[in-house]
């Protein structure tokens, strides 16, 4: 019985004991057959999980000496990232993070984050997060269907005293390894 | 006939754990940008001091905002950027050595350089405005003087520092 359990699973019933041992090699033949196939989709879709960055951090207007910071909360200036992967699967997310914004003529601007600076929401509510630590790895887990998931990030920007006038930018990116 | 139906559940078997490493790891990443403005800094020069001239002893002496002898500090920022003016020094007392002569300030600011259509406010108080166009910004400065009768003859000086922020 155990072993039919397992042809059932595969949608193959052997039915007859007489055809058992010629039916029995033909599953393992298909599975062989099966297994490069799946794999070419898996590879093919590359959508176990998607990631898209959809909002950058935006500080606004800041001047020489004075900081500025943006909550991860901000639902106007936080940074954000749309997470699609399976409903209840394990997702690591890592960033890599700049320490500086780069400016007119190569001048650069100090950029920090902070341990609770990144959230993460199973609903992509900016409301409802999971704070955590944006300069080490996390563990977050897919909520139920839909399944469609949202990283918030905010920051730090301190200007010199002296810091060069003009607009800065800074790329920060966003790894998710999935675990199904 | 149990025996014969024991490969394809291996086979299977295969199949399943043959998948598991090829999901497991996948991943994605997506990139977003930090963006900031950073505003021209701020400059604040005492361009011509206050200046109350000859006064003599039980006699006031006032300069007007408007006067020759009346001081002034120019502002350079970021265009049409508000600003706050308050001052860090604003002495209530001009010295001479061991010797004060009690002083009172006036001022009023304008985005031109002309003292005759400058806001005028209490400097113990500070004040708000905007940078002009260009991100100027003058600042005038008078006062009065009041000499005791047996005020000791000499020059008598202070210092008013005027701090403007962002």
């Amino acid at each position: 019985m155990v072993s039919r359990s397992g042809l059932a699973l595969a949608g193959v019933d052997s039915g007859h004991c007489r055809r058992a041992h010629w039916w029995g090699g033909v599953p393992a033949l298909l599975a062989v057959a099966v297994l490069p196939a799946l794999a070419v989709s898996l590879h093919g879709q590359g959508q176990p999980v998607r990631v898209n960055g959809v909002r950058s951090v935006s500080f606004g207007t800041v001047f020489p000496g004075i900081s500025k910071s943006v909550p991860r909360t901000d639902a106007l200036n936080s940074g954000r990232f749309d997470i699609r992967a399976a409903a209840g699967s394990q997702l690591q997310l890592s960033f890599a993070l700049p320490a500086a914004m780069t400016g007119p003529g190569g001048a650069t601007m100090p950029l920090s984050f902070g341990g609770g600076d990144a959230g993460f929401s199973a609903t992509q509510s900016v409301t409802s997060q999971v704070g955590f630590d944006p300069r080490v790895p996390f563990v977050a887990t897919m909520g139920s269907p839909p399944a469609r998931a949202a990283v918030f990030l905010g920051g730090t920007v301190t200007p010199l005293a002296a810091q060069p006038a003009g607009s800065y930018t800074g790329t920060i990116t966003l790894t998710v390894v999935y675990f199904p | 006939m149990k025996h014969g139906l024991m490969q394809p559940s291996l086979a299977l078997v295969a199949l399943v754990v043959g998948l598991a490493p090829l999901a497991a790891g996948q991943s994605n990443s997506g990139s977003i940008t930090a963006t900031a403005v950073v505003q021209q800094p701020i400059s604040v020069t005492g361009a011509v001091n206050l200046s109350f001239g000859n006064v003599f002893p039980g006699v006031p002496a006032t300069v007007a905002l408007t006067d020759a002898g009346a001081g002034r500090f120019d502002v350079a920022g970021q265009a049409n950027a508000p600003v706050t003016m308050s001052f860090t020094a604003l002495p209530g007392n001009l010295t001479f050595g061991a010797n004060n002569m009690p002083v009172v300030f006036t001022a009023g600011f304008n985005t031109t350089n002309a003292a005759a259509g400058a806001t005028p406010f209490t400097p113990g108080s500070g004040a708000a405005t905007s940078l002009s166009g260009t991100g100027a910004l003058f600042v005038f400065m008078g006062g009065t003087v009041t000499p005791a009768v047996n005020q000791a003859a000499g020059t008598y000086n202070g210092t008013i520092t005027l701090q403007v922020t962002y």
